[in-house]
Order: C-alpha cells, then structure tokens, then sequence
C-alpha cells in the first residue's frame, strides 16, 4: 500500500507522515508540570481500565 | 531421627519461613499508597503520581518514589495496550483516585500546583481532564 510505503520514508521524510494518521512521534518530551496535554475522550475510555488497574494493585494506588 | 525426618522438618520450616516472609510483604505492600497520603506529607498529584506536599525525610521520599516507579510501569503496561499515552493513563488514573483514594484530612494537587487538603467527606474536586 502506499501508506506504508511512506511510512518507510518516515525517517527521511516526516513531511508526508501527513497522509497517516496513525503514526504518532515515538518519544514525547518529559513533562515537568501538571499541565500536560490530555484527550479527554482517551481518558472516559479509559475509565474501566484504571478502575481494575486500582482494584487490583492497592499497595500501589 | 533419621535422615529423612529430618530433611522433612528442614523443609517445613523452609517452608514456614518463606510463607512468613510472603505474609510480611503482602501487609507492607497492602496499604503502601495509603499510609503514606495517610501520615500528611505526601498527597495525590493530577498527573497520578504520588506528591510530596512539604519536605520529607529520605525514608518518605524513597517510599513515594518506590511507589510511583511502580505506578509508572503500571501505566506504561496499559498504555501499550490501549494506544493512549503513559501521561493519558496516568491522568486517567488520577481521576479515579481523586474520586476514590484521598481520605477525610488528606491532600490532593490539581494542574495549579497548589496543594489542598480535603476537607472532612466533602468531594474533591476532579481535574478537568476527568470530563
């Protein structure tokens, strides 16, 4: 397909990533603050996974 | 006694001291999170991190920094299942547990920075990340 062929061409080309939408930059700088940039959508789908998460680990949270 | 036997014992009390041992982790680790938010210096942070909320000493430091370093792992596991972020996991987190973790009297820290103690059962209030 050619969307994955301009995914092969990420590292010389990062322009054409434009046309893939699933492709996301592998490292995000470390946030120092507590204004970090959160999709609200990603975090209400996330809501049953954190509960079991927290259900399942109380020493931890 | 024969040599048996006393493999046998060698091995119940092996046994027993390992079981011990166990035991005592499980309890250190049962309420880790909570007794630290319990004694005051420590809160829950927005980002889903344990916080300091004043200086500590370095055994209060290094138990919050155990803690969240496990945190950590935790959401780093969920995040690669769910295509979401560590910070999206952890910010997620943090909804839940301002909604259920922080006691009467305990402190919590919202995107300000400002540290605020909840006050008697009165809701804390959720980060507006949480929708």
């Amino acid at each position: 397909m050619r969307c994955w062929a301009r995914i092969s061409a990420v590292l010389l080309a990062p322009a054409l990533l434009a046309g893939c939408v699933e492709v996301t930059a592998p490292e995000r700088p470390i946030e120092i603050n507590l204004n970090i940039n959160i999709r609200q959508e990603v975090v209400v789908s996330l809501r049953e996974d954190v509960r079991d998460l927290i259900e399942r680990n109380p020493g931890v949270f | 006694m024969t040599r048996r036997m006393k493999l046998m014992i060698a091995a119940g009390l092996g046994l027993a001291a390992l079981a011990g041992g166990t035991a005592y982790a499980f309890v250190y680790q049962a309420d880790a999170a909570g007794q630290l938010r319990a004694t005051g210096l420590v809160g829950e942070q927005s980002d889903g991190y344990l916080g300091l909320v004043g200086s500590a000493s370095a055994d209060i430091r290094s138990q919050v920094d155990a803690v969240n370093i496990q945190r950590r792992a935790y959401y780093t596991d969920l995040a690669s299942r769910r295509s979401a972020t560590i910070e999206e996991v952890a910010a997620a987190t943090a909804c839940t547990l301002f909604a259920t973790r922080v006691g009467p009297g305990q402190y919590y820290r919202l995107p300000d920075g400002v540290w605020r103690r909840r006050n008697g059962s009165e809701p804390v209030p959720r980060p507006d990340h949480c929708g």
